[in-house]
């Protein structure tokens, strides 16, 4: 994970790897993010001098200097910690499902969490929602319903191929439902369906990251405090109850809690794919899959590609912007295959 | 103590146990045996309280096992099932510490004095800085009964009662390590008054290790008593299905050895 | 996280506090303009203000010179900053753009913000072109303009055509049929022809249902037959083949924001519409 772009840090052949100790992947990581956040906060469309930055706050009266503090803090710092909470959140997602499936491609994306939170939104949209106290919950719920989905038909067998497989379907009949639920919307519903769909962080505003950074956090607190319990399903279902883990309820907890966390990160970013599958990965390469720093390194790491993706949306086609999705996927895609042959072999 | 009284259980429709009476001593191992399919596993399941009794009564410490809470089990017995399956990558220490989750934040220095102790007793402290996955199936073999020991001896109070069950612990191992680990479990055994179950499939390493010997045969108990008593050519063909001589040990005294016959009757 | 969290809370306070919700009066006449939406750039060219433009979103594709704007990106999903940098002292939008959030951003930092109904009416047309004139300080020039497009569009009118037609884009390779309440509809209403496509808004079509419908003319958009491969390549698609329309070869192009802009060129469109519907082949 030093390398800025992750997806290319291909590890060495499977000698024996002289790791960072976990604390210090952690700091380095953090100093990373915060370097990025600041690069990310002081580049865009609007030339701020930032080398006058102090300037901006020291002449409250001069409508310039208040137009670029405006910027700053309207606009593009609502959006660097937008893009930090839901990298972070997808990225202990994806780690902590794949615990739950023991299968390393388990991620929201592909095994349908994702679009079924995006089915519970749009669903909640038709119907006439406005409110993201509407459209969250509402996103939640679809998450919850697919994931259970997807735990009952993806662990029928052991293995990859099946949760794959029973994510493809999941999708399937999601996408399927969202359309008939587009078939029926009307002009305004479509135009706001139409704005959800983007799936972009251009959404972000301090009133909603008020509620969802708390949230996040509490949810990412919550799921750090399970690493023993994760570490025991790495072992195995039986093993993990031999060590004293009651089966099913870590299941329905840690489904519940992964679809509080996805549902309502997909009610205000739309689906954003792979950033819950790249990261816990590389993080696993670097640092082994212990969760009680994988966890936390996770979520540092979810939020440095995601601001990373975010600073490149927002740079390459300037002054337009590039949908975020499509820079996720550009570096997740070929991760995935890569990740399969490899699996092969 | 783990007690069992006529136990009966069902898989389903399917009775896999029977009328099924032990106990597990302090400080002995109880040896089980029988064929393919004997109902060896399904016992060790009901008595680890993992899959519920259907008759009988089966208590630990006179307690309804049923009655104890999945945690609270955890610091009363360890489990190794059948070939752990492990496919992230872990180290072997971590893998290790495990043992100790049911009891929380042990400090960290009993904790390192412990993990030394049980990669000792596994003939794993060679392993200690490996990674999981890059290890040898009896060598994960080993890591994983580390495991379980730690969870045997972990915030132990002096005399008190722990069962130790092991599920085919030697199926992967070489013959050197296959008897190390009996030689680990029979020492904790000696040494810490720990109660040990242990399904195995090799009649003579049972002989030669177990307190007591248990035989099975279609979910019920056809023999249960030291080795010399129910090692029978009679006991050992209804459980087999194979002709067996059985011959004093040549090396060990008050050690019976069981020879199969070399080829099936038609 | 947590750091991040901590490291944001100042800044989360200062803006908190700090955040100005005035509305902001525009200038009287702004020499800044970006326009968010393909119509209302069409406008704004109309009205002779195509000089005052400094951006304009991905759908603003005529005049030409509006090709040569900075873009700012699809005015449904506009990036905020990227109009923010262009410095607007005023920003037009159809009712359609946002996000809603980033709308609110323009606003919270000052930029004014005229928003203009996308509705497919002439009322609507008239109030988009007064509305832009007022806002760009032009005085009468959109009463002006509404006044030719009056009288143009009622002289056109009184030719009524009767024939059945399905309005249909195919951009993507799937058929979509314009329904009631889009502007291609609106414009056809206008002639007199039928829309044989009784649903609302643009609903995906089956070539069986395309078929069924037995439309005596199509009229579709010159992006949707060129990405089908030109004419022979748009009728030759399974379900359309076989309509009336198909065999007589009664398709009728249009220029994709000529048909659905309903803009300035309302007469035109119009006009262009009646001679595709009134040509014999």
């Amino acid at each position: 994970m030093r390398s800025p772009s992750p997806a290319l840090a291909v590890p060495a052949a499977p000698r024996a790897r002289r790791r960072p100790s976990p604390l210090q992947l952690l700091l380095i990581l953090c100093l990373l993010l915060a370097a990025l956040a600041l690069a990310s906060a002081s580049s865009g469309a609007v030339r701020i001098p930032l080398a006058h930055l102090a300037d901006l706050w020291r002449t409250p009266a001069d409508p310039q200097a208040a137009f670029w503090r405006n910027v700053l803090l309207e606009v593009r710092l609502p959006r660097v910690v937008f893009a930090i909470v839901v990298g972070s959140g997808l990225a202990i997602s994806g780690a902590v499902m794949q615990a739950l499936f023991r299968n390393p491609l388990a991620e929201p994306g592909l095994i349908g969490v994702s679009l079924g939170g995006a089915l519970g939104a749009v669903g909640a949209i038709v119907l006439g929602a406005q409110s993201l106290a509407i459209i969250a919950p509402a996103a939640f719920v679809g998450s919850l319903l697919a994931t259970g989905a997807a735990y009952r038909l993806g662990t029928v067998q052991p293995g990859v191929a099946n949760l794959l497989l029973a994510g493809v379907a999941i999708n399937a009949i999601c996408a399927s439902v969202i359309g008939v639920f587009t078939y029926q919307a009307t002009d305004v519903q479509l135009r706001n369906l139409t704005f959800w769909n983007m799936g972009s962080l251009a959404g972000a505003n301090w009133s909603m990251l008020a509620w969802l950074t708390p949230w996040v956090l509490l949810l990412s607190i919550l799921l750090i405090r399970d690493w023993r319990a994760l570490n025991a399903l790495l072992l195995g279902e039986r093993e993990a109850q031999h060590l004293g883990f009651a089966l099913r309820r870590l299941r329905h907890r840690i489904v519940i809690l992964c679809a509080l966390l996805v549902g309502p990160l997909v009610a205000v970013a739309g689906t954003i794919s792979f950033i819950g599958l790249v990261v816990p990965h590389l993080v696993r390469l670097t640092q082994g899959a212990d969760h009680r720093w994988l966890l936390p390194i996770t979520l540092a790491g979810g939020a440095l590609v995601m601001t990373l993706a975010d600073w490149l949306a927002r740079m390459i086609v300037m002054p337009a912007e590039l949908p975020i999705g499509i820079i996720t996927a550009f570096i997740g895609g070929p991760f995935l295959l890569w990740l399969l042959t490899r699996r092969q072999g | 103590m783990l007690h069992a009284e006529s136990l009966a259980c069902a898989r389903g429709e399917r009775v896999v146990l029977r009328d099924i009476s032990l106990t597990l001593t302090p400080g002995k191992l109880l040896g089980v045996l029988g064929a393919n399919g004997a109902g060896k596993t399904s016992l060790l399941a009901t008595l680890a309280g993992e899959i519920p009794a259907h008759g009988g009564s089966l208590q630990l410490d006179g307690r309804a096992l049923h009655a104890y809470s999945t945690a609270e089990l955890a610091r009363r017995r360890a489990v190794l099932p059948q070939s752990p399956s492990l496919s992230f990558d872990l180290g072997v220490r971590e893998v290790v510490a495990m043992g100790a989750y049911p009891f929380g934040n042990l400090p960290a220095s009993r904790l390192e004095t412990l993990i030394a102790r049980v990669l000792a007793l596994a003939d794993a402290t060679v392993l200690s800085t490996r990674r999981y996955l890059a290890l040898s199936g009896g060598e994960q073999q080993r890591v994983q009964f580390a495991r379980v020991l730690l969870q045997t001896l972990a915030a132990r109070a002096e005399d008190e009662y722990r069962v130790l069950m092991l599920d085919e612990p030697t199926a992967s191992l070489d013959p050197r390590h296959q008897v190390q680990l009996l030689q680990g479990v029979a020492r904790i055994a000696r040494e810490e008054g720990v109660a040990s179950l242990l399904v195995l499939h090799d009649v003579n390493l049972a002989a030669q290790w177990c307190d007591r010997l248990m035989l099975l045969t279609r979910g019920a108990c056809v023999a249960q008593g030291t080795p010399r008593e129910v090692l029978t050519p009679e006991n050992l063909e209804t459980v087999y299905g194979l002709p067996a001589q059985v011959i004093p040990h040549p090396a060990q005294a008050d050690t019976p050895l069981v020879l199969f016959a070399s080829r099936v009757e038609a | 996280m947590r750091s991040g969290y901590f490291r944001i809370l100042p800044a989360l306070l200062t803006a908190l506090c700090g955040a100005l919700l005035s509305s902001p009066a525009p200038a009287a006449d702004p020499q800044r303009v970006v326009s968010l939406g393909g119509p209302i750039t069409e406008i704004v060219y109309a009205l002779g203000a195509g000089d005052r433009l400094v951006g304009a979103d991905a759908s603003s594709i005529y005049p030409a010179a509006a090709e040569k704007l900075p873009k700012v990106g699809y005015y449904r999903g506009f990036a905020v900053e990227g109009v923010i940098g262009l410095q607007p002292q005023l920003v037009l939008a159809s009712d359609q753009a946002g996000p809603p959030a980033a709308m609110a951003q323009l606003q919270k930092l000052g930029i004014p913000v005229v928003v203009l109904s996308a509705e497919p009416t002439l009322e609507g047309l008239e109030q988009r072109l007064e509305g832009v004139a007022k806002a760009l300080g032009l005085g009468n020039a959109g009463h002006e303009q509404v006044a030719r497009i009056r009288a143009e569009v009622s002289r056109l009118t009184q030719t009524r055509s009767k024939q059945s037609v399905l309005l249909l884009s195919a951009h993507s390779g799937k058929l979509q049929a314009a329904g009631e309440g889009t502007a291609a509809d609106a414009l056809l209403r206008l002639t007199g022809a039928r829309n044989l496509f009784a649903d609302k808004g643009y609903k995906p079509l089956s070539a069986e249902a395309a078929a069924a419908l037995q439309p005596e003319v199509i009229v579709t958009t010159t992006l949707s037959v060129e990405a089908n491969g030109g004419i022979k390549g748009f009728l030759a698609q399974p379900g359309i083949a076989v309509t009336p329309a198909a065999r007589n070869g009664r398709l009728v192009v249009m220029d994709d924001l000529l048909l659905l802009g309903f803009g300035p060129r309302l007469p035109e469109a119009l006009r262009e519409l009646q001679a595709g519907l009134a040509a014999r082949p």
